[in-house]
């Protein structure tokens, strides 16, 4: 009997990386599962190849978080096809390694809107599901950049950090509809956007981490689908910092 | 600066409670049969007595108040097949001959609701008291608790409505005041509810003690009402006016038939410069209305009364005085003109009442007249739809029975969509109040929150869904700009954002219940600064309650006719 078993959860930019490693996992927890993807047709359907293989059911929706109109086309989809989405997870971003010095406007747009916009359209756009429902889990993928002072790019680092605050604001905001609204905030990890950072950047954190060593995909998927399940229902507007305790 | 939480009465033993309606007892005392008032408090019911000979006793009635109100409340359901009257419940009214107060019986009647009276001394009577009884029937699920003012003028010594000023048993705070400012006026209406005696003009010392003692008895007064009398009559309406607008009083209304407004400009624009509200008697559209109603052919002034109104932009209520086969027909074009003007905030009918000077007089049938569900459906009809039926609820801040109401939301077009099509009023019941704002209180902004969401997440299935969540972000805007308001401004943009129609049924000799007294919320403040209660005011004190020179009760006090409070 899985975390999830019956609920239906959607997952932005699921096609590779800790994205695919959410669905796999929340897949494995008995969830049906959709994520959107923006662009790579091939990683999305090895996305879906995956969670199937694992026994579970995954469909891919090609629609960018920042397409306001594709995305609620894409909930009332889903909420016509399974009656509900229980399950929200911000999830879209990626990495830049760039100082301030030689940022662009455009870099410091596209990744504000990237992580903070298309979190927001994405939740409006299937909060109107979960607040008839009267009930929902909306986890929105942080970073420990977002929470505490470390070398990370300003931009990414400004976005994690809007996430934070998107999260805790939110959660009070809706709470009253059974709605809980957290942040899962990962280390480094082994694969994602943590794979361009320089390897003395990754030196320098496992010698600051406890563990001694950089998380996995599939340790930062598994917090997400513990707070995703009735386990977590008196955990609200909190961010769960998942790092081997730097 | 004298504190004020320091001199408020102490708070009863009996409180806080949710009075619900009256009920036949008995003193547990004596035995002696009186009438309790039911009480719902900490789930149970309770009732009320005021025994003559044992003083105040309490009764435990049920220990389940929700179990107790839905039993009440099937006491409603006719039975099957039943021919002849259902009892619903019992109640004290009026002989409509002698005045005094008898048991009535209310009973349901082919669909309508009546009262059965048989005094001692006159005989029997009947009276219709709502044309509706499934109306009637479930507006008492809408009874909330009332608020207590911060004093009361006088104390319960022998029970409603003997004691009246209000007394510390009176259920409800007052909500409107109505100062009546001089019983002057330039018009003899066939049916005035008051009696003017052309006898005096209020002085303004007078009226500033009266508004003093207002602030004192309740801290902030949403709304204060001059009414007459024709105020306008006043030779120093303005002086009054300039008394009233004052910080803790949030709105001045004006209650007028129009006239001098549609002929003094100038007057017209000292009302729009102090900020005064304008209450405008508007019964219909033709001179047989207005002739058979006001005494006159009104139409020209009432257009002139219109005319400057709205060039000024002076916000405005209209006054619609609803009279069986005299202006019914003409329900509809006021509820379209009303909903045609920004300026026009509020649109109150008043189902007529047949007491006072003109009133008590007024040929009329007791078992065929309009009552408040009678004028929603002629509002309904005769409009098409577009205000219905079922965008009214009954008002929970009154005794239910009272006010009936529905807000409507002004959409981007220009056109207004009734709150009752996209709020659940029976669960958010808090946002049913008698204004035409809802003031920023949390239980109040909890409730505009759950509203937001809900057509948020039903835009799809409610009926111009897109249109309502556009327009309730339109308010939000308005009211919260980027560049803050004073609270006076944010109070005159939050009331443009929605229009109410009211519908207010005053009672009189045939349909007076006491039930409905014991919770009244507009009040008539005196010269010697008792706070009256208007229906109670209306029936046993101004001395008109079946026309010119009816005797008063014992306990009766006319108007201006005491000592000015000191």
């Amino acid at each position: 009997m899985g975390l999830c078993d019956g609920r239906i959860a959607f997952v932005t930019g699921g096609s590779r990386g800790l994205g695919r490693a959410i669905c796999l996992n929340l897949a494995r927890e008995g969830a049906r599962v959709a994520f959107n993807y923006k662009a790579n047709d091939a990683d999305a359907a090895e996305t879906v190849a995956l969670v199937e293989a694992a026994g579970g059911k995954a469909s891919a929706h090609k629609v960018s978080v920042l397409d306001r109109a594709g995305l609620v086309a894409l909930a009332k989809a889903l909420d016509a096809e399974h009656g509900k989405v229980d399950i929200l997870v911000n999830n879209a971003g990626y990495g830049q390694v760039v100082p301030l010095a030689l940022m662009e406007e455009s870099d410091w747009d596209d990744m504000l809107d990237t992580h903070v916009k298309g979190a927001f359209l994405t939740t409006q756009a299937f909060l109107r599901v979960m607040v008839r429902e009267r009930y929902g889990r909306i986890i929105n993928v942080g970073s420990l950049a977002g929470v505490k002072m470390m070398q990370a790019p300003v931009h990414y680092a400004t976005a994690k950090a809007a996430l934070k605050g998107f999260t805790e604001s939110l959660a009070k905001e809706i709470g009253r509809y059974g709605i809980t609204v957290n942040c899962v905030a990962p280390g480094i990890l082994d694969q994602g956007v943590s794979d361009h950072l320089p390897p003395a950047r990754k030196e320098e954190y496992v010698r600051h981490c406890a563990l001694r060593r950089i998380g996995t995909l599939d340790e930062a998927a598994s917090v997400i689908s513990f707070i995703a399940s009735q386990r977590a229902s008196y955990t609200n507007g909190a961010t769960i910092v998942v790092d081997g305790a730097v | 600066m004298d504190c004020t939480s320091c001199d408020t009465i102490p708070p009863r033993a009996d409180r806080p409670h949710t009075f619900f309606a009256h009920e036949q007892d008995h003193c547990p005392v004596c035995a002696v049969a009186i009438e309790a008032r039911a009480v719902l408090r900490d789930g149970k019911v309770v009732h009320l007595l005021r025994c003559p000979a044992c003083g105040p006793q309490e009764k435990l009635v049920s220990d389940d108040a929700a179990a107790w109100v839905q039993a009440f409340l099937a006491r409603g359901k006719v039975p099957d097949g039943l021919v002849g009257d259902h009892l619903f419940k019992h109640t004290t009214s009026t002989c409509p001959k002698c005045l005094d107060l008898v048991t009535a019986q209310v009973v349901i009647r082919k669909g309508k609701v009546y009262f059965l009276k048989d005094c001692g001394k006159c005989g029997p009577s009947e009276a219709l008291v709502s044309e509706d009884a499934n109306y009637y029937v479930k507006a008492y699920a809408f009874a909330r608790a009332g608020t207590q003012p911060l004093k009361f003028r006088t104390e319960a010594e022998h029970g409603c409505p003997t004691d009246c000023g209000t007394c510390d048993d009176h259920e409800q705070h007052t909500c409107l005041p109505i100062v009546e400012v001089t019983d002057h006026c330039n018009l003899e209406c066939p049916i005035c509810i008051v009696d003017n005696k052309y006898s005096k003009h209020m002085e303004p010392a007078t009226f500033q003690k009266i508004v003093d003692g207002l602030v004192d008895a309740e801290g902030i007064c949403e709304t204060i009402a001059l009414s007459g009398g024709e105020p306008t009559s006043h030779p120093q309406i303005l002086e009054l006016l300039k008394i009233a607008n004052r910080p803790e009083i949030g709105r001045v209304v004006l209650i007028t038939n129009g006239i001098r407004l549609g002929k003094d400009r100038a007057f017209a624009q000292a009302l729009k410069d102090m900020g005064v509200y304008v209450g405008l008697q508007l019964d219909g559209f033709t001179a047989e209305v207005h002739t058979q109603i006001r005494g006159r052919d009104l139409v020209k002034e009432k257009d002139a009364a219109l005319a400057i109104l709205a060039e000024l932009d002076i916000p405005t209520q209209l006054i619609f005085v609803a009279t069986r086969g005299v202006n019914d027909h003409q329900i509809g074009q006021v509820v379209e003109l009303f909903l045609s003007g920004a300026h026009f905030l509020s649109l109150n009918f008043q189902p007529v009442a047949y007491t006072g000077h003109g009133g008590g007089t007024f040929v009329h049938d007791p078992l065929d007249r309009l009552t408040i569900p009678g004028v929603i459906r002629h509002i309904d009809e005769q409009t098409g739809g577009k205000v219905g039926y079922t965008d009214f609820f009954p008002l929970p801040c009154s005794h239910p029975q009272c006010v009936s109401l529905t807000y409507l939301l002004r959409l981007e077009d220009g056109s207004s969509v009734p709150f009752a099509r996209f709020v659940d009023f029976e669960k958010h019941a808090t946002l049913l109040r008698s204004s035409a704002t809802l003031p920023a209180t949390p239980e109040v902004e909890d409730a505009l929150a759950e509203v937001i969401h809900d057509v948020f997440a039903r835009q799809d299935e409610i009926p111009q869904g897109p249109e309502i969540l556009k327009a309730l972000r339109r308010s939000l805007d308005e009211m919260f700009p980027k560049k803050p308001l004073s609270s006076r401004e944010a109070f005159r943009v939050s009331e443009r954002q929605s229009k109410s129609i009211f519908l207010h049924h005053y009672m009189d000799r045939h349909d007076f219940d006491l039930e409905r007294l014991r919770k009244c919320c507009h009040h008539y403040p005196q010269i010697d600064g008792k706070i009256m209660p208007a229906c109670g005011f209306n029936m046993f004190h101004r001395g008109a309650a079946q026309g010119p020179d009816t005797p008063r009760a014992k306990f009766g006090r006319a108007p201006f006719s005491l000592p000015v409070i000191q």
